[in-house]
């Protein structure tokens, strides 16, 4: 057993001699070199054993059926019941009674809350599942969600030129209203000087002219002597006189 | 196997063989470990859940230092759960009949919880002795009174489950024995001390579950008081 074992065994093994590479080949076998783990463990099967009348498996009933048929196990249990109470070896006494009235209530207990307690296991283990694959789903749709977001963040990308275009030409635009605005201001404002400086010499030749018109009449009546202001009475009174002629006449 | 009144309530043998340990240890064997796995079968599962539910409703009371008693609380709690409706089944022995096994569980814990208060926080637990807003003239008296319900408590806790059990089996042998000896003379009659004797196990059931419920709970109550 030895010369087989050692020429697969390392070669420091093979050094010693054949009893004592025995005894050191068992601790020198590899230990812990794998994560020897639990899981996963075998699922439990779905359904329990299959049982009849709530106590005797179905495996009885298949193991007695060839021989005994479909009545086998009851005759044994029948018979089994009647040979324990004739020979006395189950004695009917007040115990007796005892068992059947706790037996009713178990089986009564079991019959009408076996199916609800059952239920209420099962929905406790399905609400734990539920609550770990509710996480698992929330888990993926969070990332779904990002992967949506960062796919449209990459076309809003794309976009971004026409965006940048759009807002250099706004910036162009204002900035040229502004540079209009005011070259538009300093004409105005350089109009209402020289408009002052034209109105400031209208003003003065019209003074000029004024003054002069006053100053003209002022020497022409002071030049109008007694002789001439006579003479020109004397006209007018003519004039007058031949004006009326010929209104006479008119009418 | 002619039984007396007695047979089951003695302390159980065979051939000379105490087999008490083996009654006192049974009910644990029913229960299953929890396995490695994330989710059980019915039985796990619905056993987990109400060992949850009973150490939640026993420590929600008490204060982080209350914790360390949680253990041996939902033990003592499945232990008399167990051992109380195990033996209502006939031909059982229940060891919570026997004083001495209820004496034996109720005297340390209600000892050690006396200590503990004693120990930790003196005049806190001694001051439990006089309630509050008493007249001054009836503080010894009640003092006096206080201190003997305290060092009764053991008493009682043992007593109380003591008798409620043996009560209730032996009036389950006794109104068994009525309808059967009934049964051959009178039948209409022993059919309604069947009934009584049906409506007595219901109530032998909901008592076997109230008391281990009560003796656990009275040791908690115990513990708030002295932690």
């Amino acid at each position: 057993l030895t010369r087989s074992l050692v020429p697969s065994a390392p070669a420091a093994l093979r050094a010693l001699p054949p009893p004592v590479a025995v005894g050191v080949l068992h601790t020198t076998r590899p230990l812990h070199t794998t994560q020897q783990s639990l899981a996963p463990l075998p699922p439990l099967p779905e359904k329990g054993g299959e049982v009849r009348h709530g106590l005797i498996p179905e495996e009885f009933f298949q193991f007695l059926y060839p021989k005994t048929g479909v009545t086998g196990p009851y005759m044994l249990g029948t018979g089994l019941l009647l040979y324990f109470l004739s020979k006395e070896i189950y004695v009917i006494n007040h115990e007796t009674v005892a068992a059947a009235c706790i037996l009713t209530v178990i089986i009564y207990g079991i019959k009408k809350f076996g199916a609800d307690v059952a239920a209420f296991a099962d929905k406790l283990n399905e609400e734990k599942m539920a609550a770990a694959v509710a996480m698992k789903n929330e888990a993926i749709q969070t990332l779904q969600t990002a992967i949506e977001e960062e796919k449209k963040e990459q076309w809003r990308v794309e976009g971004r030129s026409f965006l940048f275009d759009a807002k250099r030409n706004n910036i162009a635009m204002l900035l040229e209203t502004n540079y209009r605005e005011r070259l538009l201001m300093v004409y105005n404002e350089v109009k209402k000087r020289l408009d002052y400086q034209v109105a400031m010499q209208n003003l003065r030749r019209q003074k000029e002219q004024e003054h002069m018109i006053q100053w003209v009449e002022k020497n022409v009546v002071q030049s109008i002597t007694p002789q001439q202001q006579k003479e020109s009475i004397a006209k007018c009174i003519l004039d007058l006189k031949a004006l009326s002629k010929s209104a006479h006449a008119a009418v | 196997m002619n039984l007396s009144f007695f047979d089951q309530f003695s302390s159980p043998s065979l051939l000379g063989i105490p087999l008490i340990l083996i009654a006192m240890v049974f009910p644990a064997l029913l229960l299953p470990s929890p396995g490695n796995r994330w989710i059980n079968n019915r039985l796990s599962t619905l056993q987990l859940w109400s060992i949850n539910l009973i150490t939640k409703q026993l420590m929600i009371p008490l204060d982080k230092k209350g914790h360390k008693w949680a253990l041996i609380l939902t033990s003592l709690m499945m232990f008399l759960l167990l051992t109380n409706l195990l033996g209502l089944l006939p031909y059982t022995f229940t060891p919570t009949t026997q004083l001495s096994m209820n004496l034996a569980l109720a005297f340390p814990l209600w000892l050690a919880t006396l200590l503990t208060g004693l120990r930790n926080q003196p005049s806190v637990s001694l001051g439990h002795l006089l309630p509050e807003g008493t007249p001054t003239l009836l503080i010894p008296a009640l003092i006096l009174i206080e201190t003997t319900s305290l060092l009764i408590r053991p008493l009682a806790l043992g007593v109380r489950l003591t008798a409620n059990l043996t009560a209730g089996h032996l009036l389950i042998q006794l109104i068994s024995t009525a309808t059967t000896t009934l049964m051959t003379t009178m039948p209409v009659v022993s059919l309604l001390t069947l009934a009584v004797l049906l409506l007595l196990t219901i109530l032998e059931v909901a008592v076997a579950m109230i008391q281990a419920y009560v003796f656990v709970l009275l040791l908690s109550l115990y513990l708030q008081e002295n932690i």
